[in-house]
């Protein structure tokens, strides 16, 4: 039984004057548009939604009442940073087990209703509360920090190529309508910014934002019945983690991500990732992370990220475009939106319709790559047409 | 136009009768790790084994070497009382233990292990390099 991906939406990410219902609507009133679909049709909803920086503490509820699914699940689910691609894999597996055959995965969130330094706070405490952010204070930039000091000790990777990633990534959301930045910015803008937390800068860090993000997943039989012209998912890997930092075998990389990977590969039988996809959309909440996946991804050899990206490799016309929509640093990463909204973009490209954002299509299939916290879950999706 | 919520104040009661050894230990100078007769070792340290065996504590003493460290800068809700502070990790033979240091560190640097308070009055492991 195969899985299709129909209608897919996305809010403009950003600092967005509208409630979380409001927002998870834009996003499911354009899948809706775009899949030819009302509510009727759709059999199972699942949001997708962190929460804990919002005052609704039942997201779930007040989103499917607002967008018309009330009596249609609702599945609420949370993984994270990984959450969108956690409501992706919901619904693909309920269509997978024939429970539902039209089913809406909605990535929301709101994350500017509190001040920086309590969603730093909440951020910390998503490791491990009492072991990690009790003790000794952790934020989530302070957990990728501690990779990039290490990827610098081991591989000689630098400052600057970290500050490439954010150049790129600002490039491309500046044609991006829908991201949150829309302003090209240098290697010297990078390197100058406030520190966060050694050795990441101000720009080194995806911002804190709303957005909402949806896709329509459907069967074999309801691509027949309705005669879409889906996208469909090839593949789905997935692992997880350790909650404690403390308990990582090493700090250069991420287990989770390697192991995801290595399932959606063998799934959809790929042996070399790199002459395999058209575009790839890693998870780069911040740039040693996009460092990071390119060598846990296979895209090059562990510790040559940092070359990677300084040989313009990720960029178009290198030899995998990366995060051609801005990446989660520029387009923005409201937690759960992200994962729906990597499979939204990769969507609009296997159409061809990323407008002045589109690659050339050869292999016509590209990759997701959503981390959950730090290398907590991750998810690898492989889809094509 | 925007409307305040109703505010919403919430501390939390965690238990640690599982670990009260672990966080005695930290009062005494000591840090404690758990270790299982099936040869897994933990930090944090914990009561029971995945085989479902009962661990033991053993005193983490000796030199670590840094594994990667931070040092924090834009400081969080609940350490408003901190000044930028430093956040690493070292290898202790069979474990991993996070710590902060006031030692400029880097990666690969031996450092030994002490307990204190931190300003808020919360003991913690602390590294000095040797």
């Amino acid at each position: 039984m195969k899985v299709g991906v129909v209608g897919v939406g996305c809010s403009k990410f950003g600092q967005r004057d509208v409630t979380i219902q409001e927002l998870a609507f834009e996003a499911v009133s354009e899948a809706l548009k775009d899949a030819q679909l009302s509510q009727e049709d759709i059999e199972m909803s699942v949001v997708g939604c962190v929460g804990t920086r919002g005052y609704e503490l039942m997201p779930a509820v007040v989103v499917n009442e607002y967008c018309g699914f009330a009596g249609k699940g609702p599945i609420r689910v949370e993984a994270a940073c990984a959450t969108g691609s956690a409501a992706v894999y919901t619904a693909y597996s309920s269509i997978k087990a024939g429970i539902a055959d039209i089913a809406i995965a909605i990535g929301v969130e709101k994350m500017s209703e509190v001040d920086t330094a309590t969603s730093a706070a909440i951020g910390g405490r998503a490791g491990n509360y009492l072991w990690e952010f009790h003790f000794y204070g952790t934020t989530f930039p302070a957990y990728y920090a501690m990779h990039a000091t290490a990827h610098m000790a081991k591989f000689g990777t630098t400052e600057k190529q970290m500050a490439l990633v954010a150049v790129k990534a600002h490039r491309n959301a500046a044609k991006n309508p829908k991201a949150h930045f829309q302003k090209e910015i240098t290697v010297e803008d990078v390197l100058k910014s406030r520190m966060i937390t050694y050795p990441l800068k101000l720009y080194d860090c995806s911002p804190i934002g709303d957005g909402a993000s949806a896709a329509i997943l459907a069967s074999e039989k309801a691509v027949k019945e309705h005669g879409f012209d889906p996208v469909w998912i090839e593949s789905v890997g997935y692992s997880s983690d350790t909650s404690n930092m403390s308990m990582r075998e090493s700090y250069v990389g991420l287990k989770a991500t390697r192991m995801a990977a290595e399932m959606a590969y063998k799934g959809a039988k790929i042996t070399e990732p790199l002459n395999s996809f058209d575009l790839a959309t890693v998870h780069d909440c911040f740039t040693i992370a996009e460092i990071m996946a390119y060598e846990d991804l296979g895209f090059c050899k562990k510790g040559e990220g940092g070359k990677f990206i300084e040989n313009g490799e990720s960029d178009f016309g290198g030899k995998i475009p990366v995060n051609t929509f801005g990446g989660l640093k520029a387009k923005g990463h409201p937690l759960a939106a992200t994962g729906v909204a990597m499979v939204y973009e990769v969507v609009k490209q296997l159409r061809e319709e990323a407008g002045n954002l589109q690659v050339d299509l050869k292999h016509y299939r590209a990759l997701t790559h959503n981390v959950g916290g730090t290398g907590h879950f991750c998810w690898v999706f492989i889809l094509g047409r | 136009m925007i409307v305040e919520s109703r505010e919403l104040r919430m501390k939390h009661r965690i238990p640690v009768v599982k670990t009260e050894r672990f966080w005695k230990g930290l009062e005494e100078g000591k840090v404690f790790k758990t270790v299982c007769k099936c040869g897994k070792s933990y930090y944090p340290p914990r009561a029971e084994c995945v085989c479902g065996a009962t661990t033991e504590w053993a005193e983490v003493s000796g030199e670590g070497i840094v594994e990667c460290f931070t040092v924090v800068h834009s400081i969080p809700a609940g350490y408003e009382w901190s000044k930028p502070y430093r956040i690493v990790i070292a290898s202790f033979g069979d474990v991993k233990i996070m710590g902060w240091s006031n030692d400029e560190l880097k990666v690969g640097d031996r450092v030994s292990l002490y307990t204190a308070k931190d300003e808020s009055g919360v003991w913690k492991v602390w590294f000095k390099k040797v």
